[in-house]
C-alpha cells in the first residue's frame, strides 16, 4: 500500500508541475478577470430565459427544477408540464455557487453573503432579505477551466466576478 | 492496511438524506426540495446547513423570511459536502469525514472523524437507502493504477459502515436511485443503471445512457434530473428501468 501510494503521488506531482505533461496540444486560451465592486455583486435581478454558460449544480422543488450557472445566477426551469419542460427565467446572482428550498424559500449564496427570496411564484423570485458576511469569498482565484493561461487577479481592483476569454500576450499565471 | 479500514476512510460522501429518494411527493408548500448530491447547502427541519472550506454554520430558518446565523463550527480543511442522514450530518473533505449528531438542530455535535492515508483518493457523493449507502470512488486525476468504483456499504451500524461489495467505474460522479434502479454517472461511458432488488449487491442493467457528459442526478418523482456537462437533460423514469429522454435543456 504503501508503495501504491507513492507511486500515486508521485505521478500526480510530476503532472502538476510539468506543463508540457497531461497531453496538453496546442496554443493555450487565455482569460482576465473581470472586476467588480461589492455594491455591483449585490446587483440580482430576474431576467429572461437564456444558455447556459457553466452549468452548476442542480435542485428540484415541486414542479420546478433550477440550476446553478456557475458565478453567475440560477437558471429557473418549469416542469409543470412533464413532457415539455422549458427555461422560464434566469435568477442573476452574481457568485452563486449553492442553493436549497423550503416552503417557498430559496436560500442561496451571493459572494460572502446569504440571500433569500420567495418564489410563490418560481419564474418570479421576489428578494427577501440578505444576511451580510456568512460566507467565506467565492474563490475565483484563477477562472474555473483547466489548461488555461490567465492574467493573475489583482484584488485591489475589486472582486472578480468573471473570467472573460481574451487574446492577450500569454500572461503570468496558468493552470 | 485493511480494506475495511481502507473504505471507512473514504465515505466521506457516502451519506445523504431519504429524501434523495424523492419518488415521495412534495407536500404543500412546507416542504423541503431535493438537492443533488455534491451539494454543500442542505435543509433538515428548520435549519439550513452549510459547510465551506473549513467551517459548518447552522442557519435557523424557522422563520423562513429572517435566517439566523445560530452557530459556527470549525470543522477541519478542504470539506466539499454535506448530507444529513438520520438525525447525523455527514462531512465530507478531501482527506477525512466528520459525522455530527444534530440531535439538537442548532448545536451539531462531533461523534466521529477519520483521517485519510491515502490523500490522492477522493469520494463522490452518494445515496443511503435503509440501511445500505452506495458510493462512488473516483481516482484523481492521472494517478493511474487503482481502480475507481461504486462502492456499497452496510449501514447498519452508522458510526461504523462496512463495505461489503465494489463495481468498477470508469469515471463516477453522482448519483440516485429510484426504488431498485441505482443511476450511476459515468463521464466517460455515460449513465450507468444497476438493478438493486438486492440492495447490498447492484446488478448491472444493460443499458448505458448517453445523451451527455453526467456529472449528478436527482431522481425526483417520476423524472430523472440529469446535470450534465452542457446543461440539464430530463428524463422519464415512469418505468425505472427504462428511462425516456424528454428534454436536454443547455
Amino acid at each position: 500500500m504503501k508503495k501504491l501510494v507513492f507511486v500515486l503521488f508521485t505521478s500526480l506531482f510530476l503532472f502538476s508541475c510539468d506543463p508540457k505533461a497531461g497531453g496538453i496540444q496546442g496554443p493555450l486560451d487565455t482569460y482576465v478577470p473581470i472586476y467588480a465592486s461589492m455594491s455591483e455583486v449585490e446587483q440580482i435581478s430576474v431576467e429572461p430565459e437564456k444558455a447556459t454558460a457553466i452549468p452548476g449544480k442542480i435542485y428540484a422543488f415541486g414542479n420546478y427544477v433550477f440550476q446553478n450557472d456557475l458565478y453567475t445566477g440560477i437558471h429557473i426551469i418549469d416542469n409543470s408540464n412533464h413532457d415539455a419542460p422549458v427555461k422560464v427565467g434566469f435568477l442573476n446572482l452574481p457568485l452563486n455557487t449553492e442553493m436549497a428550498i423550503k416552503g417557498n424559500y430559496l436560500y442561496a449564496n451571493n459572494y460572502v453573503d446569504l440571500v433569500v427570496f420567495d418564489i410563490t411564484f418560481p419564474d418570479n423570485p421576489q428578494f427577501v432579505t440578505r444576511v451580510p458576511n456568512v460566507f467565506p469569498p467565492v474563490d475565483q482565484d484563477y477562472p474555473p477551466f483547466t489548461n488555461v493561461y490567465f492574467q493573475c487577479p489583482d484584488k485591489s481592483k475589486g472582486i472578480v466576478i468573471r473570467w472573460e476569454k481574451q487574446d492577450i500576450p500569454v500572461p503570468k499565471c496558468r493552470r | 492496511m485493511k480494506k475495511r479500514l481502507f473504505y471507512f476512510l473514504f465515505i466521506p460522501f457516502l451519506f445523504c438524506q431519504c429524501e434523495k429518494d424523492s419518488s415521495e411527493p412534495v407536500k404543500g408548500n412546507v416542504a423541503a426540495g431535493t438537492g443533488g448530491s455534491l451539494a454543500r447547502f442542505a435543509i433538515t427541519g428548520n435549519y439550513l446547513y452549510s459547510v465551506d472550506e473549513n467551517q459548518l454554520k447552522v442557519f435557523d430558518i424557522s422563520t423562513p423570511r429572517s435566517p439566523v446565523l445560530k452557530n459556527t463550527k470549525d470543522v477541519g480543511f478542504a470539506i466539499e459536502t454535506i448530507f444529513p442522514f438520520k438525525g447525523n450530518l455527514f462531512i465530507g473533505s478531501a482527506t477525512r469525514i466528520y459525522i455530527y449528531s444534530i440531535e439538537d438542530g442548532a448545536n451539531p455535535k462531533l461523534l466521529s472523524s477519520a483521517i485519510s492515508p491515502q490523500v490522492m483518493r477522493r469520494c463522490d457523493p452518494v445515496v443511503a437507502k435503509d440501511s445500505v449507502a452506495y458510493a462512488t470512488l473516483r481516482t484523481n486525476g492521472p494517478c493511474g493504477g487503482t481502480q475507481s468504483l461504486l462502492a456499497v456499504f452496510n449501514i447498519k451500524d452508522i458510526t461504523n459502515p462496512v463495505q461489503v461489495f465494489t463495481y468498477p467505474v470508469a469515471e463516477p460522479y453522482g448519483l440516485g436511485y429510484k426504488n431498485d434502479v441505482l443511476y450511476v454517472c459515468d463521464k466517460q461511458r455515460g449513465l450507468i443503471l444497476f438493478d438493486i432488488s438486492d440492495p447490498y449487491k447492484p446488478d448491472p442493467i444493460d443499458v448505458y445512457i448517453s445523451d451527455g457528459s453526467y456529472v449528478d442526478v436527482i431522481p425526483y418523482q417520476n423524472t430523472l434530473i440529469c446535470w450534465t456537462t452542457t446543461g440539464v437533460i430530463l428524463y422519464d423514469i415512469t418505468d425505472n428501468r427504462n428511462p425516456v429522454l424528454i428534454k436536454n435543456i443547455n
